[in-house]
């Protein structure tokens, strides 16, 4: 397609509803025309430069060999992606070892961003009903808790889930540990994993990633729906309630039908977060269910630097993230066409 | 083998106390490391810390270890021979060797002398073109030590020991008795979903496993030998509680009980027990794998002299001795040798060593990594 053929972008002034002042108006308008129509083909240069590059460097370096013992070197080599689909030693024998890993990658950031925006959906609601200066100081404090890296959370919920001075040891003063072993329910606690022959324990657990996982997107629902939800025209509610609908009817038939998009969009931008995620997992998920994200780093620069390999994971982990974006649009889509 | 940075007593004490360290946890270190080493690529750590004719720049484990060269170890060398020591920071050892892959490309080099692992230092020569050899004619100081630690692959000296570690079983003697041997991990009366083992294959569990059970380094020679071992470690599973990839985890997980036992550094081990933490630092009578660090030169250095004279300083009995003391690495070479007390050197030392199948890990890597991450993954 020509880049003539489209549109030259809108000077910012008339996309902004607000007039811009006077100053900032004219900056706008004495844009010079020449370097307009040069704008489209830099940013499409740009995101080449940066997106598909880095990307195209990946796959081939996916089609690289590995020499034992040393390092690999370029080829046209196929074997990586063999590997993790049928394991290394196909075809005497078979190994799901790297789909294992793709599951858990998208099982955790799959729970972890339907419970954020689960658990952010009452919660922004109930924001948005308060004073213009709590909703401020709300969002000045699910701010601060966004700048906190991964880093500072985990290490925060690893001391809050440790034996000595985390939940196990508040369970155990409270008398709850004593309780469940005096009533049985220790075993059954072992066999889940959450408990060892002495004390309950959290860490390595699927509750505990899940845990840390929701917390760390939890607020980016909170201000993803907030706008939303904070629009919606109150005399909608105030219709339903007055023809006689419960709340929770009007939750459901008006408030959630009426932000369904902005809550699929905000459920899908935190999966794509959630599947990046390294820290959370590596501390917190026992090996079984660790994803794919660690085993792509330990292959690239762990002990064995088998770059190619870990390019192809890293390359099947994208093409699978994209097909199931792909999914959820067209789902969207066909319930909307439905509807 | 496992990426550590040997830790002197300041780390561990930098622990608040809430039991977090003060120090940065394996992924902000992995972030610095990695600037660092895109920094030093560039050479913009190139800022010479003295104004003297000769230099040299010497590449160790950045943090604390870093840091206790550069307090310690670097001026007594420059003292003794006027030579000035500009430190590079290193994030670890194979991250090393990709930057050093790099820079051979680019042709210029971030360091004189690096300090890789054995199994790193024998993919580097095996990739090739990324150490040179080293003369070190006339230096007497080499034959302090242990020949084991003079890395000479063919006709030439690729790599000469700097400083050893140990990886020991490790127990809380308050909560379980000391294991007389590594076979007590495998009962789970008492040590069900309680230990914590390094999550990495070339963590020397393997070693560990194979002169426990096995004929030791012989077992590792073939694949049938590997599986078999592996095998017996899927058995230890249920009664492991972390299996850790930093050495910060296990320290947390030690110090909050959520593990009461398991493998772990014997020299932070001894520091956190002599802290006061219930932490017993244990030979048992297969004893406990042995890991070293080397020097090596870059091919684009021009200071091989320098390197030469650095080298021989680091052999002398006095500098080990005096790394042992500021930085609770092991000597390469006897007690007898050095002017360590009994009490100092079992702090950062003990018998019987595992030497690990350094040979076996490299020639098998993916079928290891790949069994290995199979059986945790069960």
């Amino acid at each position: 397609m020509s880049t003539h053929a489209r549109k030259a972008p809108e000077p910012v002034a008339s996309v902004i509803t607000k007039p811009l002042p006077a100053g900032l108006q004219e900056t706008a308008s004495s844009e010079p025309v020449m370097l307009r129509p040069l704008l489209l083909p830099l940013l499409i240069g740009a995101t080449c430069l940066l997106c598909l590059l880095p990307f195209a460097l990946v796959l081939v370096i996916s089609l690289g060999e590995k020499i034992e013992g040393a390092a690999w070197q370029w080829a046209l080599d196929f074997s990586q992606y063999r590997r993790f689909f049928v394991g290394l030693e196909w075809p005497d024998s078979v190994s799901f070892l790297y789909s294992q890993k793709l599951f858990y990658s998208f099982y955790y950031a799959t729970v972890g961003a339907v419970l954020a925006v689960t658990l952010a959906f009452p919660f922004t609601w109930l924001m948005t009903r308060q004073s213009r200066q709590l909703q401020t100081v709300w969002l000045v404090v699910l701010l601060s808790i966004v700048s906190l890296s991964e880093v500072f959370v985990v290490m925060g919920w690893d001391v809050l889930l440790s034996n000595r001075s985390g939940l196990p040891m508040v369970l155990r003063e409270a008398g709850v540990t004593g309780w469940l072993k005096d009533n049985g329910f220790f075993p059954l606690l072992r066999e889940w994993g959450l408990a060892n022959p002495r004390d309950l324990k959290f860490k390595t657990s699927g509750f505990a990633v899940i845990l840390t996982m929701t917390y760390l997107v939890w607020p980016y629902a909170v201000i993803l729906l907030f706008p939303p939800l904070s629009r919606m025209d109150n005399s909608l509610m105030e219709a339903a309630q007055t023809m006689g609908a419960r709340p929770m009817t009007v939750v459901r038939t008006v408030i959630l039908p009426s932000i369904r998009i902005p809550l699929m969009g905000t459920t899908l931008l935190l999966f794509v977060f959630l599947l990046g995620v390294y820290v959370t997992v590596s501390v917190f998920a026992a090996p079984p269910q660790q994803t794919l994200t660690l085993s792509i780093y330990q292959s690239i620069r762990g002990a064995t630097l088998n770059a190619p390999f870990g390019a192809a994971q890293a390359v099947v982990l994208l093409v699978s993230a994209c097909l199931c974006l792909g999914a959820s649009h067209y789902l969207a889509n066909r319930s909307k066409s439905r509807s | 083998m496992p990426e550590r940075k040997p830790v002197t007593p300041n780390t561990y004490m930098n622990s608040n106390a809430s039991g977090i360290p003060a120090s940065p946890s394996r992924r902000q270190a992995l972030k610095l490391g990695a600037g660092a080493t895109a920094l030093a690529a560039g050479g913009l750590f190139s800022i010479p810390s003295f104004s003297a004719d000769r230099t040299l720049r010497i590449g160790t484990y950045g943090g604390y270890f870093e840091n206790s060269f550069k307090e310690f170890v670097y001026p007594a060398f420059t003292e003794a021979t006027g030579i000035a020591v500009e430190s590079v920071t290193q994030p670890n050892s194979s991250d090393w060797l990709v930057t050093m892959q790099q820079a051979a490309a680019s042709g210029s080099s971030p360091t004189d002398l690096s300090l890789f692992a054995r199994d790193t230092m024998i993919k580097a020569s095996r990739i090739g073109g990324l150490i040179a050899p080293l003369d070190l004619a006339g230096n007497s100081s080499v034959n302090n030590l242990e020949e084991v630690f003079i890395y000479k692959p063919e006709d030439d000296i690729l790599g000469v020991g700097a400083m050893s570690w140990f990886v020991s079983m490790v127990v809380n003697p308050d909560q379980v008795d000391v294991p007389a041997s590594w076979a007590d991990f495998w009962d789970s009366e008492n040590f069900e979903a309680s230990l914590g083992l390094s999550k990495l294959f070339n963590s020397f569990l393997l070693d560990i496993t194979a002169a426990t059970f096995f004929d030791g380094a012989a077992t590792l020679s073939s694949k049938e030998g590997i599986l078999a071992v592996i095998e017996k470690i899927a058995e230890l599973k249920s009664n492991v509680a972390l299996w850790w990839s930093a050495e910060s985890q296990m320290e947390q997980a030690m110090k909050n009980e959520d593990v009461i036992g398991g493998m772990y550094f014997h020299d932070v081990a001894t520091l956190m027990a002599s802290d006061g933490f219930p932490i017993a630092s244990v030979f048992p009578k297969e004893g406990n794998p042995q890991d070293y660090g080397s020097w090596c030169l870059s091919p684009l250095s021009e200071k091989s002299d320098e390197a030469k004279e650095f080298i021989a300083f680091s052999c002398d009995p006095s500098t080990q001795a005096l790394m042992s003391r500021k930085i609770g690495t092991a000597p390469l070479l006897a007690q007898s040798k050095t002017d360590l007390s009994d009490d100092e050197f079992t702090a950062v030392s003990g018998t019987p060593a595992i030497t690990p199948a350094y040979e076996s890990y490299l020639d098998n890597e993916t079928f290891i990594s790949e069994n290995w991450e199979k059986m945790l993954a069960s």
